[in-house]
C-alpha cells in the first residue's frame, strides 16, 4: 500500500513537472530561469511566397539574423529561442488559419505579426481573441488597429493620413520655391488611399491638407492595384504639369509611373512616392533622382555614426545576409528596422514582465514601454491604439541612393 | 490631345495583349487545348531576358536570339505532354492551370520573389520614345505593336497559304478526318506548339523591358489576355490583333475620360456586351477551324 502511494506521488510530481514544461503562457519560465529549460518559441506567419513576398523576405532574413544575435547573447531569460515562422503565401485567410493553428496546436509561447497590413489585422485578430500580444511590424492604419495588446514596429503616430502629407508639405516649404500646383495619384489599396482620402467618417487626408494650405490640386488619380498600363496616367499628369506629383501607391507603381511620363518626354518637376520598393527606383537611375519617400531609418554613415557600433553590425550583417539570399537590394532599411523593432519590443515584453504570460507582457509594455535599437525608447499609449510618436524621415534618392533628408535635425544631407 | 495621346497609347499596348494573346488562342482553337501554362511560358521568356541581359550585359533584344529557340523547344515539349495525356479542352484547363503554378514556383526559387527589373544600363529602351508634335510613341510599346503585326502576318500567312497551315486548319475542324488523309497530327501539333512557345519569347522580352518582374505577374494577364482571345474569336488570329488594340484603346481612353479605376468596369462590360452580340468573338470570321 504504501509503495503504491508512493507511486502515485512520484507519477504526480512527474505529471506536474511535465505539465509546467508545457504550460508556455504562464511564469513558469521565470522559475527555468538562468539555468536554461526549453527553448521559448516563438510562432509568426510570413508572406514568404505570393505577392507580398518580396518584403516578407526581408522580414524573414532580419528576424532570423535577431533571433541569431539574440541566442547567441545568451536568449531571452537564459533560454534560448527559436522561431517558427510559417508561409502565409500572402494570403490573409491562411495568415487567420496559421495562427489559429501556431497558438491552439504548436502552442508557442509568443507571437510575432505578420507582414502586409490586410494580414496584421487578420492575425490581430486571432490573437486577440487568445489574448496574445502580438508586435507587428508595418500596419500604420491606426484606425483599424484597435486591439490593445498589439503593438506597432513602424508608427507614423496616431494619425498617419495627417501626419504624412503635413511633414512633406512642411518639407517643401522650406524650398526656395515651394510648389503650388500638386496632381495626386492614389492607388486604391488600404493604407495608400487612407493617406489621401481619409478613413471613414475623418476625410483627413492629403487632398483635403493641400487645400487647407491653399495649394491647387490640378490632378487626381485614382487607380486599381492591379493597374499595369500606365500611359494615361502618365498623360493626364503631364497635361496637368503639376508643380509636385504625389504617388501614393505601394511597390513599383511609382516606378512605372516615372517610366510612363519618361516615355513621354516629361520629367515631373519633384515628386513624392509613399511606401514604394526601394529598390527598383534606384535602378532606373537618373530618371529617378530627387523623388522623395517616407522613412524610418536608412543606413546613411551619420546616421549610424549616432545609433553605435551595433547598428553598423546589424546593417552589415543583414547585407551579407541578403547577398547570399541573393536578394536584389540588400540594403538594411525602413522595412528590416521595422522588423528589428518588433523584435525588440517582443523580447523586451518577455523580459521586463520576467516570463511568458501575455497579460503581464502587454501591461509591461503600455507601463515600461521597450528599448529598441534603430527607433530609441517607445511608450505605448492605448488610447493611441499603440501607436507611439513618429520617428518617421523623409528620405530623398540624391545620386542614386536613398538619404535621409528631413526633418533637418535626423537629415544626412540637405533636402534638393 | 489627353485622348488622343491615350488612344495611341492604348493601340500600342494592344499590341503587347495581342502578342501575349496569339498563342493562347492559336492553341485553343487549332489544338483545343486551353493553354494557361502560355502565361507560364510568358514569363519564363520575360525571366530570360532579364537575367541575359542583366548578367552578361548585352541588349536585351539580342537575347530573343537565345530565349525565341529556347522557348520553341519548352512550348513544344509541353504540347508532347499534353498530346500524351491526350487532354480533353476542359481538363486541359485544369492540367495547364498545375504547370503555370508549378512555373510560378520555379520562378520564386530561380529568382526570388522580389521585384527584378533591368536597370537603365542595360535597357536604355524603357524610358525612350520617338516624339511627333505632342504625341508621343513609346519604344517599348511600338516594339510590341510591330512585333505582334509580324507574328500575326506570319501566322495569317501560314495558316492561309502553306501546306502544312492548311493541314492545321484541318485538324482544328476534324482530327480523323484530317488523319485518314494523311496529316500527321502529332509532328504539326509540336511545331505549332514551338511556335507558340516562340511567341511567348517574343511577349515575354517585351514585357520585361518596360515591367519589374515578380513570379506572381503571370496572375496579372489573364484578364485582359482572355478578354482579347475571347473576344477576338478563338483561334482567329487577326481577330486576336484587332481585340488586343481595341481593348487597350477602349481602357486607355476610359482612364483618361473618367479614371483609370472605372477601366476595368467599363472594359469588361462592353466585352459582355459585344459577345451577346456576337458570341463567337467580336472580329470571328470562321477562325482556323
Amino acid at each position: 500500500m504504501r509503495i503504491r502511494t508512493l507511486t502515485a506521488l512520484a507519477a504526480a510530481v512527474v505529471l506536474t513537472v511535465a505539465a509546467a514544461g508545457c504550460n508556455r503562457g504562464s511564469d513558469s519560465d521565470s522559475a527555468s530561469g538562468k539555468g536554461g529549460g526549453p527553448p521559448i518559441v516563438v510562432g509568426s506567419t510570413l508572406s514568404l511566397t505570393g505577392a507580398f513576398a518580396a518584403t516578407g523576405q526581408i522580414h524573414k532574413l532580419a528576424g532570423e539574423e535577431y533571433v541569431d544575435r539574440l541566442n547567441a547573447a545568451g536568449g531571452l531569460l537564459g533560454r534560448k529561442v527559436e522561431w517558427k515562422v510559417l508561409d502565409d503565401q500572402s494570403d490573409q485567410a491562411k495568415v487567420a488559419q496559421l495562427y489559429e493553428r501556431l497558438i491552439t496546436q504548436d502552442k508557442v509561447d509568443l507571437l510575432i505579426g505578420p507582414y502586409a497590413t490586410p494580414n496584421i489585422l487578420s492575425a490581430m485578430a486571432v490573437a486577440q481573441r487568445h489574448g496574445y500580444v502580438l508586435p507587428q511590424h508595418t500596419a500604420v492604419l491606426a484606425p483599424q488597429l484597435t486591439y490593445d495588446c498589439q503593438f506597432p514596429a513602424w508608427s507614423i503616430g496616431p494619425t498617419p493620413n495627417k501626419f504624412i502629407p503635413d511633414q512633406l508639405f512642411d518639407a517643401l516649404d522650406s524650398l526656395p520655391t515651394p510648389p503650388k500646383k500638386i496632381a495626386v495619384v492614389t492607388s486604391q489599396s488600404g493604407s495608400a488611399a487612407f493617406v489621401t482620402d481619409g478613413f471613414g467618417d475623418d476625410k483627413t487626408g492629403v487632398l483635403t491638407i493641400a487645400k487647407d494650405r491653399g495649394l491647387d490640386v490640378v490632378a487626381n488619380v485614382h487607380y486599381p492595384p492591379t493597374t499595369t498600363d500606365w500611359a494615361p496616367i502618365a498623360t493626364q499628369v503631364r497635361d496637368a504639369d503639376p508643380d509636385l506629383i504625389i504617388s501614393n501607391g505601394l511597390g513599383v507603381d511609382a516606378v512605372n509611373l516615372v517610366q510612363a511620363m519618361k516615355q513621354l518626354n516629361y520629367t515631373p518637376k519633384k515628386m513624392f512616392a509613399l511606401f514604394p520598393a526601394p529598390g527598383p527606383l534606384l535602378a532606373l537611375g537618373a530618371p529617378a533622382d530627387g523623388i522623395l519617400s517616407v522613412s524610418m531609418f536608412e543606413p546613411n554613415k551619420p546616421i549610424l555614426d549616432k545609433l553605435g557600433a551595433k547598428a553598423t553590425e546589424i546593417t552589415t550583417d543583414f547585407t551579407k545576409r541578403a547577398k547570399e539570399a541573393k536578394l536584389p537590394y540588400t540594403t538594411f532599411e525602413t522595412q528590416a528596422a521595422a522588423s528589428w523593432n518588433a523584435w525588440d519590443i517582443l523580447a523586451a515584453g518577455v523580459t521586463e514582465s520576467g516570463g511568458t504570460d501575455q497579460r503581464k507582457m502587454c501591461a509591461s509594455l503600455h507601463d515600461k514601454g521597450a528599448d529598441t535599437t534603430f527607433s530609441g525608447h517607445l511608450k505605448f499609449d492605448p488610447k493611441d491604439h499603440n501607436f507611439w510618436p513618429t520617428t518617421q524621415t523623409l528620405k530623398q534618392i540624391q545620386d542614386g541612393d536613398w538619404v535621409t533628408v528631413w526633418p533637418k535635425n535626423k537629415a544626412a544631407a540637405p533636402l534638393k | 490631345m489627353n485622348v488622343v495621346q491615350a488612344t495611341l497609347s492604348g493601340a500600342l499596348i494592344g499590341g503587347l495583349y495581342a502578342l501575349m494573346a496569339i498563342g493562347l488562342s492559336v492553341t485553343w482553337g487549332v489544338l483545343r487545348v486551353i493553354n494557361l501554362a502560355h502565361f507560364g511560358l510568358i514569363l519564363i521568356g520575360a525571366y530570360l531576358t532579364f537575367q541575359l541581359a542583366t548578367s552578361w550585359g548585352i541588349d536585351p533584344l539580342l537575347t530573343l536570339v537565345v530565349t525565341v529557340p529556347a522557348m520553341f523547344v519548352a512550348g513544344a515539349v509541353l504540347q508532347w505532354i499534353f498530346d500524351r495525356l491526350a487532354l480533353t479542352e476542359f481538363n486541359s484547363l485544369l492540367v495547364s492551370f498545375g504547370l503555370l503554378i508549378i512555373t510560378i514556383q520555379v520562378a520564386s526559387n530561380v529568382w526570388s520573389a522580389d521585384f527584378q527589373r533591368m536597370d537603365a544600363t542595360v535597357n536604355p529602351y524603357a524610358t525612350e520614345s520617338v516624339s511627333i508634335g505632342r504625341l508621343v510613341f513609346p519604344v517599348t510599346t511600338l516594339l510590341a505593336f510591330v512585333l505582334a503585326g509580324l507574328v500575326v502576318l506570319g501566322v495569317h500567312l501560314v495558316l492561309r497559304r502553306t501546306f502544312a497551315g492548311r493541314a492545321l486548319r484541318a485538324i482544328a475542324q476534324d482530327r480523323a478526318v484530317a488523319g485518314a488523309f494523311g496529316v500527321d497530327h502529332r509532328r504539326l501539333s509540336l511545331l505549332l506548339g514551338g511556335a507558340v512557345g516562340a511567341t511567348a519569347a517574343l511577349a515575354g522580352a517585351v514585357f520585361s523591358l518596360s515591367n519589374a518582374l515578380t513570379p506572381e505577374t503571370a496572375y496579372e494577364w489573364f484578364g485582359i489576355v482572355f478578354a482579347v482571345v475571347i473576344l477576338g474569336g478563338i483561334g482567329e488570329v487577326v481577330g486576336t490583333f484587332a481585340a488586343g488594340v481595341l481593348v487597350g484603346v477602349l481602357s486607355g481612353v476610359v482612364s483618361v475620360v473618367w479614371s483609370p479605376a472605372t477601366a476595368p468596369f467599363v472594359l469588361f462590360s462592353a466585352i459582355i456586351l459585344a459577345l451577346l452580340l456576337r458570341p463567337r468573338g467580336l472580329f470571328a470570321m470562321g477562325a482556323v477551324r
